[in-house]
């Protein structure tokens, strides 16, 4: 009982908080931000914080800052459903699915009620997903610190293996991408004896590669390297977008669709290796299959607009949970989140909530208001922000290679981190073109920060032997988990074969 | 390296690279089953413009200290928009002077950041 009380205190310091000028007004331009980036394609909310996390120091306070960089993370949520309903281009990838119905909703002059369903669904299932982070995040901080070595281990490696096996694309390319990724991240000085490793005699590399620097090259240069071999134009499909509001008829046939899809994203972003972007594949197609009308999925459904929209905004809410309770990022946005809050000196774990309870409950209650100004912003105002549609990329290009290359120069004053940043870019824009997607680099990249430490103690703990994994009741659990997982995989892949053969 | 009971320095790494020398062969094998004839790496000319994009970058990196941010900037705004995208002059002029003059604004004012002044000094 007094734990609930003390959440509801937590909750109101937090509103009173959020309700300052300052930072309602750094809510609003998180929110807008990320609904800009979530409109435009080539731009997505991972790229967008790492190219404020320099400057994020200078602007504000660590709440304020981590206020925004979190609007700007839900806000694309929002816009991204937007440009896939209207240009059948996902501009965000979460919204990948979007397009397969919207666009069809679209096509058929639907395009008002398809914007209005995916901005409503996304209130409901950002706020369901923020209620959640609000009562499950201090019980689970609590249980957390009981964590050691051994945990942390196996907790980051079942986030690593999750994130590869339940992506998109090739296991072996996702996992030869996390190994890299780790390696990378091993450039520097030892966390625990102190020697330099791998800096090639390079002085500038003995603070380890930044990770700023490493996101905004694959990321950044490397998106954007890969956007110039098409020339990109973007066709709106309709010049007007009227009647925004959704019949009654149509609110009938979607609401379990939300319904679902908040649930569905709210569990699937708590998961380490979860996010936005799985959850609403997941979504769609649990809508196609409850669906009485499957054969409607692919011509203009409503549903497959409601559900992955929701699912996607309740994932961005919920995936605050690991990172703010056991400090693991789950993906590589809110790995961007987890960087931002070291740079401001605040580590995150089982203690932020102790010992920083402005700063959670500060941006908690925030989230709760962001989700309000979006549904403003997108229900009403959705006009305004198509016409960013009409801006060229050939324009908008070189202003964000400027941005990455004033953001890297600015954290150490040196054009040493722009090479660095257009190696990764290039490295980056290669990767892209045989299929290994950066996302699991970048997420290794961090969490081996966290991954090698933890090993070697939890080695040094059992002087040697690695049943401590298996050993203690909560890395024992988490490694089985892990064991069984990896078994379905493989069973999973077999029966795929052999199904080819007979 | 180090041992089991007392990894070192060289444990993590090393396990690493084994892990990606048995991955590597994985995607070989898994690879060398199908034969069919690959896709062109880059098809009719699409290496240039990302080409293009990476050289102008690297003069960025290589001219922006010595001779400063407000200059160099304008000159990578310009190159791209014209060496690439083939803008019209007048479009390219404007929106390269709005852009230098707003990001030297934004970051040089209003953040503070130390941008290298260059040929520029006063």
């Amino acid at each position: 009982m007094n734990e609930i009380i003390g959440m509801f205190q937590g909750l109101m310091m937090g509103f009173g908080i959020a309700f300052s000028w300052t930072n309602l007004l750094f809510a609003l331009i998180g929110a807008v931000l990320g609904t800009v980036v979530g409109i435009l394609p080539g731009l997505g909310p991972a790229a967008t914080i790492s190219l404020l996390l320099p400057v994020s120091l200078k602007i504000a306070s660590p709440v304020t800052s981590i206020i925004m960089m979190a609007g700007i993370f839900y806000g694309a949520m929002y816009g991204g459903s937007t440009t896939s309903i209207l240009v059948n281009i996902p501009g965000e990838a979460a919204s990948v699915v979007t397009c397969i119905d919207g666009y069809q909703m679209a096509l058929k002059g639907r395009a008002g009620p398809a914007l209005g369903i995916a901005a409503i669904g996304s209130f409901i299932a950002g706020t369901i997903g923020v209620i959640g982070l609000t009562f499950m995040s201090p019980p689970l901080a609590e249980f957390a610190i009981k964590f050691g070595p051994p945990e942390y281990f196996a907790l980051t490696l079942l986030g690593l293996l999750m994130a590869t096996l339940l992506g998109e694309g090739s296991i072996i390319k996702g996992l030869i991408m996390v190994v890299l990724g780790l390696l990378l991240g091993a450039v520097g000085l030892d966390p625990i004896s102190g020697s330099v490793r791998f800096t090639w005699g390079f002085f500038m590399l003995q603070e380890g590669i930044d990770f700023v620097t490493l996101a905004m090259g694959m990321f950044g240069i490397g998106e954007i390297l890969i956007n110039l071999e098409k020339e990109l134009t973007t066709e709106l499909v309709t010049q007007k977008v009227t009647h925004l509001w959704p019949t009654v008829k149509d609110f009938v046939e979607s609401k379990w669709a939300i319904v679902r899809g908040s649930f569905i994203g709210f569990f699937i972003g708590i998961l380490p290796g979860g996010g936005a972007v799985i959850s609403s594949l997941v979504s769609y197609a649990v809508e196609k299959k409850v669906s009485k009308h499957p054969e409607e999925f692919g011509k203009g459904a409503i549903q497959g607009v409601a559900g992955p929209e929701s699912a996607n905004n309740s994932a961005a809410s919920t995936s605050f949970i690991p990172l703010l309770t056991l400090g693991i990022p789950g993906n590589a946005a809110i790995a961007m989140i987890f960087a931002a809050l070291l740079i401001q000196g605040v580590q995150p774990g089982p203690f932020l909530i102790t010992e920083h309870p402005d700063i959670f409950w500060g941006v908690v209650a925030s989230m709760y208001i962001g989700n309000v100004m979006l549904l403003i912003l997108n229900l009403p105002m959705v006009g305004i922000w198509v016409q960013l549609l009409r801006v060229p990329y050939a324009i908008l290009a070189p202003i964000i290679v400027l941005f990455c290359c004033i953001g890297v120069y600015s954290i150490r004053n040196t054009v040493f981190d722009i090479w660095i940043m257009g190696i990764f870019g290039v490295i980056g824009y290669l990767f892209r073109k045989v299929n290994l997607e950066p996302g699991p680099l970048i997420l290794a990249f961090v969490l081996g920060r966290i991954l090698e430490p933890a090993l070697r103690q939890a080695l040094l703990m059992s002087a040697g032997s690695p049943w401590i994994f298996f050993q203690r009741p909560i890395s024992g659990t988490l490694m089985g988990f892990l064991v069984c997982f990896i078994l379905f995989q493989i069973v999973r892949v077999l029966w795929k074969s052999l199904g080819r053969k007979a | 390296m180090g041992k089991w009971r007392h990894p070192g320095p060289g444990f993590f790494p090393f396990g690493l690279a084994i892990a990606l020398i048995l991955l590597s062969l994985a995607l070989i094998f898994k690879n060398s089953k199908k034969d069919k004839i690959p896709a062109p790496f880059w098809p009719e000319r699409t290496w240039l413009r990302p080409l293009l994009g990476v050289a102008i970058l690297i003069f960025y990196a290589l001219v922006v200290e010595r001779v400063g941010f407000v200059i160099t900037t304008f000159i990578f705004l310009v190159a791209w928009m014209w060496v690439i995208e083939r803008l019209r002059w007048w479009t390219i002029i404007s929106i390269s002077v709005g852009t230098t003059v707003g990001l030297y604004l934004i970051f040089s004012l209003l953040l503070e950041v130390p941008l290298p002044a260059g040929l520029l000094q006063w």
